[in-house]
């Protein structure tokens, strides 16, 4: 019986779980990530496989109350298992076919490898066996993963990474054989969340970050980052947005934006929209609604008139006020008097750690760096390497 | 809007600060962080209040109608575990004390919620932490503390965890105080309740207090 992760994009980069493998949704602390494996579970479940879901922290009551929460009505389905660890750790009776005391290792053991022979799919909080039980339950997770290589039932762990010791982050690469990393887009706060696998070892298969938001109900939804484009009259914003869009599209009116560019971009793995604004000031409400929904901002100044530059402050001042990270392109580098990029931060009174990009956008030069450290700075370098760029732009 | 905060008399409490609200129980604690929590979103601030004990319907009505609620956000770890099945809102969301990744995610989306309509300057209560250690062991509680107070730190917020005296071997309450830039003591004797504020570079002295229904004044 096949079975998929369920998860949008996802299933297309690795097609599906194969017998006897072990995939991993790695989860950033302080995001949301355990709907990952309940959608990959419900999902096999409506394909008629045969799921087990392994609660902890929850009592199965909460469980099917959160699948309800997503519109996933498990509790609909013969086909779902719920092993439950959590009872007997809150002291209380079991109603569960499959349930164990998770301070006793033996006792989990004996059940899982039940679990796994009777199920074609098995979700495994790792992480919580690890708080709950300790650290030397590694062992035990270990034992499951060799139990299943040579079963037609596959296991897909949870392990939230909280700053464990390197030995159990180890471990679990080592014992995974697919690993999603599920994290978020950091600046100060958590701005966005994303997807992206960082091992498999049944197919190849290039990165890829996906962006995504959680839907109730409904689950992962992949959708595109908006970023905002903005700087003062005549900064250059539209022919920006043009140079690193694949396809792009102005209302322009004798030969200025009166309402936005709109770009699109696929780079890096990321698929990006650009929303160039107006610079007039008259245009700012615009401004402050695409900055809402934005996840970064790349402003555009004319490196020739440092007399724009406070309306550039202004600007970004507008937008900063949601916390945004932002990029400052220096453009019209090709112009004789540009000033440089030291001398636009100096003029501007901008941070040290503000990245300003030297840009010459009508001949597409330095277009790409000012993408690439937005995006460093929206996800960490996580997925930006050093690599010469690769857009299909 | 201030900078610091004075929570006691000669204490002024940096942004980013994380501070232990420690002492026995009955003494004022949560009295003492909820009446600075009110305090904080009648300054403006916005307010994130984690429950481990009460319901959110508790504090809510103990908040009264005299706030800005846009600027109060509740996770509430205790109605989930007995109602089972309870519905999230924009300002109130339901976990239970075992969750830990289930709590910092949904405070890490409040502060979103925040910085997103443009309030920046956020206050944490966390009461209380010696709830969580019932249920999980210490390095696990010292784990997401970690990545929570980090949360604190780099957002410039303020925030106050409670922790119970006598409930915990020494061991515990030395490794959590890793995590804190001070510590609030509360004490009682002779039937008179006491708070004195200790980091590493001040220690005040014991001051007598006053706890009823709606705030705890230092006399």
């Amino acid at each position: 019986m096949k079975v998929i992760s369920g998860i949008p994009v996802l299933d297309e980069m690795i097609e599906e779980i194969p017998e006897g493998k072990v995939l991993t949704y790695w989860i950033d602390p302080e995001v949301e990530g355990n709907v990952f494996a309940m959608q990959t579970l419900f999902t096999n479940l409506e394909r008629d496989c045969r799921c087990a879901y392994v609660t902890l922290t929850y009592s199965p009551e909460v469980v099917v109350s959160e699948f309800n929460e997503f519109g996933w009505d498990v509790e609909n389905y013969k086909n779902f298992n719920i092993v439950d660890l959590h009872s007997a750790y809150v002291g209380l009776p079991s109603n569960c076919k499959y349930s164990a005391d998770p301070t006793n290792v033996d006792e989990v053991n004996d059940v899982l490898m039940k679990v796994i022979e009777n199920c074609d799919l098995v979700v495994v909080p790792v992480s919580s066996i690890i708080d709950v039980c300790g650290e030397s339950s590694i062992e035990c997770i270990g034992e499951w993963c060799d139990f299943i290589r040579d079963k037609s039932s596959r296991l897909v762990f949870t392990f939230v990474s909280w700053p464990y010791p390197e030995k159990i982050e180890n471990f679990i690469k080592v014992n995974s054989n697919a690993i999603v990393r599920v994290g978020g887009v950091h600046h100060r706060v958590i701005l966005g969340y994303y997807y992206g696998v960082v091992k498999v070892d049944w197919k190849n298969i290039k990165s890829k970050a996906i962006l995504f938001k959680l839907v109730r109900p409904g689950g992962v939804r992949a959708y595109i980052p908006k970023i905002l484009v903005t700087g003062p009259y005549n900064a250059g914003k539209s022919t920006f947005v043009h140079a690193v869009s694949m396809r792009s599209i102005s209302v322009d009116r004798l030969g200025t934006t009166v309402a936005l560019d709109h770009g699109h971009l696929e780079y890096r793995g990321f698929s990006i929209d650009l929303f160039g604004t107006p610079g007039q000031e008259r245009f700012d409400p615009i401004l402050k609604i695409i900055g809402k929904e934005a996840l970064g901002v790349i402003l555009v100044v004319d490196s020739t008139k440092p007399e724009t530059f406070p309306r550039a402050k202004q600007m970004l001042e507008s937008v900063a006020h949601f916390g945004l990270p932002y990029v400052v392109a220096a453009n019209k580098q090709d112009l004789p008097g540009a000033l440089p990029p030291e001398e636009v931060r100096k003029k501007m009174y901008l941070p040290e750690d503000v990245p300003i990009i030297p840009v010459s956008a009508v001949n597409g030069e330095g277009v790409y760096e000012v993408i690439d450290s937005l995006l460093g700075l929206l996800t960490g370098r996580l997925w930006v390497s050093e690599d010469e760029p690769e857009s299909t732009a | 809007m201030n900078m610091s905060y004075q929570i006691i008399p000669n204490v002024e409490l940096k942004k980013g600060s994380n501070i232990m609200v420690y002492g026995p129980t009955f003494t004022g604690k949560s009295m003492f962080v909820r009446s600075i929590f009110r305090d904080f979103i009648s300054r403006g601030y916005g307010g994130i209040y984690v429950l481990t004990k009460d319901s959110a319907e508790t504090l809510m009505s103990w908040l009264g109608t005299g706030y800005d609620s846009r600027k109060v956000r509740i996770i509430d770890c205790v109605t989930k575990s007995m109602v089972g099945n309870v519905k999230d809102t924009d300002s109130v969301k339901y976990s239970t004390v075992m969750d830990l990744t289930g709590i910092s995610a949904k405070i890490s989306k409040f502060f979103e919620d925040f910085w997103r309509s443009g309030i920046k300057n956020i206050v944490v209560v966390f009461d209380s932490l010696s709830t969580l250690l019932m249920y999980m062991n210490l390095q696990t509680v010292f784990r997401f503390l970690h990545i929570l107070t980090g949360r604190v730190k780099i957002t410039e917020s303020i925030a106050f965890y409670i922790v119970e005296d006598g409930m915990h071997d020494e061991k515990t309450i030395v490794t959590l105080k890793q995590l804190f830039s001070g510590v609030v003591e509360f004490k009682e004797d002779n039937g008179r309740k006491y708070v004195r504020f200790v980091s590493p570079f001040m220690q005040t002295e014991w001051r007598e207090i006053v706890v009823d229904e709606e705030a705890v004044v230092v006399t």
